[in-house]
């Protein structure tokens, strides 16, 4: 069964004098995602993820197409529909003054929890974020990691069947990051329900999701596992090598098999279509053109280098 | 169910607000220090220009009355102006909440503060100036201020409203709007001296009438016929309207992305 259905989504921002600045935002995006999936939609900044995150939510209204969440037509029924939702975002924000404790139950009380139901799922949530020691401190006062454990205990206060998350680990440090990324996954093992979250952190993406989309200016590029992907788009694999003296660039691209190659100081990294058949050849006119040969590894590509390709090249698909 | 999930969430808004109010040293400043000082300004003024009991009375009403809509209808202010402050305000929109909550459970702790602030200047001013404020007897006084706490709703929804179209640039509004209503209701002098049109306008202005009201338990006459039902007619059809038209705006904010906006 569906969980969110979205078909021919536009959005464009207005701005100026009687709107004549104009934007566009979302450009025909049309996506479908099964219940209990966790989706990543990655892409570069300004590519519409947050856009369309927030349409999928019901924060923000389409120019045209159609929203279907868990089955209710979201710009009829978006009430029903946030009954059943929550969102969590990168650089959290809530109320100043009030402390961990006092937000989630103002959120509860939103969610029409009341008294011990309430104050059971409170304290539960203040537990499964590990938020015990700051629950009476006011949020400005609390550390980034902190409000953003906090955001993600918000948004699971009504036992949201979606979950949506906006750059869950943005800006975080990456022990929190690693810790909150458990987290989401042990959410989802634990409730089943479908997570949407947008990033433009790759190993992110490759880590949490099922499937992941492409959003690039507006419009998906491509959607699917990153295995897939990565077999899609054939960008083949990684060969890193480190040497001393120089290396022929001109020859080295016009070698068999190589897609492209960075020089960094004395450390070179080339993309190759099959690395273990080109990897001997390589090293051979590296060291015939003048190369002395300190250390090679091979490794296959990942998400980001997907990422990166798209983000170049959107035809080559 | 639903009944008890909605006053749970008009619970909520009186809970944050009541909550945020109690740990804001400006809210110190906005039930005691501006509405005192402001009393005694006035009131000092009336002794120092010798004027009759009746004409004291009558700029002490409109100086109470002021100070209780002021109080109220920053509360229902607040209601979004501490989420758009704390860019926070998409956590609530994104809740299953409908705006006559969010306005409803504001509003009643701002009536809460506003009734502590009448206390108080009608203590005042029968310490201070002799005048006595309950004199109308219960009833009147009642209808007074009920007529006075709609008026600040119907001013707080005009903020709110004027939030979710143009943003941070309105939060102003929230300070000037009741300065501007109290210069057209005669608050200190009574419509009839106003130039043209003014006075029409502040026929269709609630406070004009329940000023009048009031007043008339004085000796000033009511200038009006069926001041009560103009004023609570008047009143409870802005509520109405403005309650549509808060929902038509958070439309057209989600539409235009106002919504967001206000919450990077």
């Amino acid at each position: 069964m569906l969980a969110i259905k979205a078909e021919g989504i536009y959005k464009t921002y207005r701005s100026g004098w009687r709107g004549q600045r104009k934007k566009d935002a979302l450009k025909g995006v049309s996506l479908q995602i099964e219940k209990g999936e966790i989706f990543g939609i990655l892409g570069p900044n300004g590519a519409g993820k947050t856009t369309l995150l927030s349409i999928l939510c019901t924060l923000l209204f389409p120019d045209s197409g159609r929203v279907s969440i868990l089955g209710i037509d979201s710009a009829r029924n978006g009430h029903q529909v946030r009954q059943r939702v929550n969102v969590s975002s990168g650089n959290a924000n809530f109320l100043w003054s009030l402390t961990i404790k006092e937000n989630l139950h103002f959120y509860g009380m939103l969610y029409g929890l009341i008294g011990k139901e309430r104050e059971k799922k409170v304290e539960a949530l203040i537990d499964l974020f590990d938020l015990n020691n700051h629950r009476d401190i006011p949020f400005d006062e609390l550390s980034t990691g902190m409000k953003q454990r906090l955001s993600l205990a918000k948004s699971m206060i009504n036992d949201p069947e979606i979950l949506f998350l906006d750059e869950p680990t943005v800006g975080l440090d990456p022990d929190i990051s690693i810790r909150i990324r458990e987290k989401i996954l042990a959410l989802h093992k634990e409730k089943g329900m479908t997570v949407l979250l947008t990033t433009h952190n790759m190993k992110e993406a490759e880590h949490l999701c099922d499937r992941v989309a492409f959003l690039k200016a507006g419009e998906i590029l491509t959607c699917g596992t990153a295995e897939a992907l990565k077999r899609m788009i054939r960008i083949g694999d990684r060969v890193t090598i480190e040497y001393r003296g120089i290396i022929q660039e001109g020859e080295l691209l016009r070698a068999d098999g190589v897609i492209n190659f960075t020089v960094s100081g004395n450390r070179c990294e080339i993309i190759v279509d099959e690395g273990e058949k080109r990897l001997g050849p390589i090293i051979a006119m590296l060291s015939q053109g003048g190369a002395q040969i300190e250390r090679v590894s091979l490794g296959q590509t990942d998400l980001e280098d997907v990422f990166v390709e798209f983000a170049k090249s959107p035809d080559r698909i | 169910m639903n009944l008890q999930k909605a006053l749970i969430q008009v619970w909520a808004f009186m809970v944050k607000n009541w909550i945020i109010a109690k740990r804001n040293i400006f809210t110190i400043f906005e039930i005691l220090f501006w509405p005192v000082v402001g009393f005694f300004s006035v009131g000092l003024l009336t002794s120092f220009l010798e004027l009759d009991p009746n004409k004291t009375g009558f700029i002490l009403v409109g100086i109470i009355s002021m100070s209780v809509i002021q109080v109220c209808q920053m509360d229902v202010s607040y209601v979004l102006l501490y989420d758009l402050w704390a860019k926070s305000l998409k956590h609530t929109f994104i809740a299953p909440v409908q705006p006559l909550q969010l306005i409803f459970g504001s509003w009643l702790i701002g009536v809460i503060r506003s009734f502590f602030v009448f206390l108080l200047l009608s203590v005042f001013s029968g310490l201070a100036f002799g005048f006595d404020f309950w004199r109308p007897g219960i009833g009147p006084l009642i209808l007074f201020l009920l007529g006075l706490f709609l008026t600040a709703a119907s001013v707080g929804m005009s903020v709110c409203i004027l939030l979710l179209l143009f943003g941070y640039m309105a939060d102003l509004a929230a300070w000037s709007l009741s300065s501007l209503m109290a210069l057209v209701c005669g608050i200190y002098y009574p419509v009839s001296i106003l130039p043209f049109p003014l006075p029409q306008i502040a026929q269709a202005i609630p406070l004009t009438y329940f000023l009048a009201y009031f007043r008339s338990f004085y000796g000033f006459d009511e200038g009006f016929k069926n001041v009560l039902g103009w004023g609570f007619g008047l009143a409870g059809l802005y509520v109405v309207i403005e309650v549509f038209l808060f929902k038509a705006v958070l439309h057209r904010a989600r539409r235009t992305g106002m919504l967001l906006k206000l919450s990077e």
